[in-house]
């Protein structure tokens, strides 16, 4: 519906007036920064990725108002607690907006790429049915590749591994992996055990 | 002054000093306490409400802006239309699930006079009757369905 999404914009027709110049110039400039909700200029700002500027307190009130629906309050683009961006300018007060509670997301740097963590490489050779096994327990492969990832990188013959996150019959991440199929196998027996006696 | 009376005070200021088309603002458009606004819209040119005038009354709660204005026509002049019912509530999706805090009383003004704009017959919606005897005094305690969003 067409109304739903007008914003009429004061701002924009104060500048067609044209009007006599510092008055209205300074208004138009201070209403850039005004907050989309309460409409002051923003404190503690953040700004969505669709570009709109918010008072972190203002904001994080709205989206817990509507947990299940997190839209930009002015262009209803999806939005994210985590993912607004904190603008720090110069002066402000000297407070750390970290303080409050919850505390507003730090600006984010990222460095530049190294070699990083492997990727996960499907079965080559003999890894093969282990791994065919191992999808269903996703998560859990690599969560323990994690810890094991200095440890035991050789199998217990002796042979050096060509991929550090490819299960190794015998190895630990191999037993666990085992345990945790039988695990679930197990569970499966219950469940048709359970529909069984019904 | 809490938020929401600092909001309202500014949506006051900018409503009065530069009202848009269609919208007038007498002198006492808000109560003292700002919680509750009586605004006069003007339907728009060329359409079936061509300068004709209704008042719509506002009420905050001390949510405002996080939650949206109670919003109805009141007085002698209740518009016929397919979203307006007899006794002046309207269902507009902005005034319940679409509401954010971006809006303001101006934004629902101008939907209001677009939606009695696009009004092909003027005509209240079919279960006026029912929905007048059963309905709460409150708007906003009504599950509105929106099944046509383009009238
Ligand atoms: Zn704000
Ligand atoms: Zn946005």
């Amino acid at each position: 519906m067409g109304p739903n999404t007008q914003m009429p914009q004061s701002s924009s027709s104060s500048n067609a007036q044209g009007g006599d110049g510092n008055g209205d110039e300074r208004k138009d400039d201070n209403s850039r920064f005004e907050c989309n909700i309460c409409l002051d200029t923003a404190r503690d700002a953040v700004v969505s990725l669709c570009g709109h500027l918010f008072c972190w307190p203002c904001l994080v009130q709205w989206l817990d108002t509507r947990p299940n629906r997190q839209l930009c309050p002015v262009c209803k683009s999806a939005i994210d607690k985590d993912k607004v961006i904190p603008i720090y300018g110069r002066g402000g007060d000297n407070k750390d907006p970290r303080e409050k509670i919850p505390p507003r997301p730090q600006g984010q740097r990222s460095e530049a790429s190294s070699g990083g963590f492997p990727g996960f490489q499907w079965g080559d050779g003999n890894g093969n049915v282990q791994f065919s096994l191992g999808i269903g327990i996703f998560p859990f492969t690599m969560f323990s590749s994690l810890f094991t990832f200095g440890g035991e990188r050789q199998g217990p013959d002796g042979q050096p591994q060509v991929d550090p996150n490819s299960a190794q019959p015998g190895s630990r991440q191999h037993q666990e992996e085992q345990f945790l199929s039988n695990t679930f196998m197990a569970i499966g027996f219950l469940f048709l055990f359970w529909l069984l006696t019904l | 002054m809490d938020s929401c009376s600092r909001r309202l005070m500014k949506e006051l200021q900018q409503l009065s000093t530069e009202p848009p088309t269609g919208i007038i603002c007498s002198r006492d458009i808000a109560s003292d306490d700002l919680k509750q606004w009586r605004v006069e819209v003007v339907g728009a040119p060329g359409t079936l409400y061509e300068g004709e005038r209704f008042t719509l009354q506002f009420r905050f709660s001390p949510q405002y802006p996080f939650s949206s204005p109670e919003v109805m026509f009141v007085g002698q002049n209740i518009p016929a239309h397919p979203h307006v019912y007899s006794n002046g509530h309207i269902c507009l999706s902005i005034l319940a699930d679409d509401w954010t805090p971006a809006l303001s009383v101006q934004s629902v003004c101008l939907s209001i006079i677009s939606m009695l704009s696009s009004a092909k017959e003027k005509k209240h919606p079919i279960d006026d009757a029912i929905y007048v005897r059963t309905c709460n005094k409150n708007p906003n305690k009504t599950r509105w369905w929106f099944h046509d969003d383009t009238v």
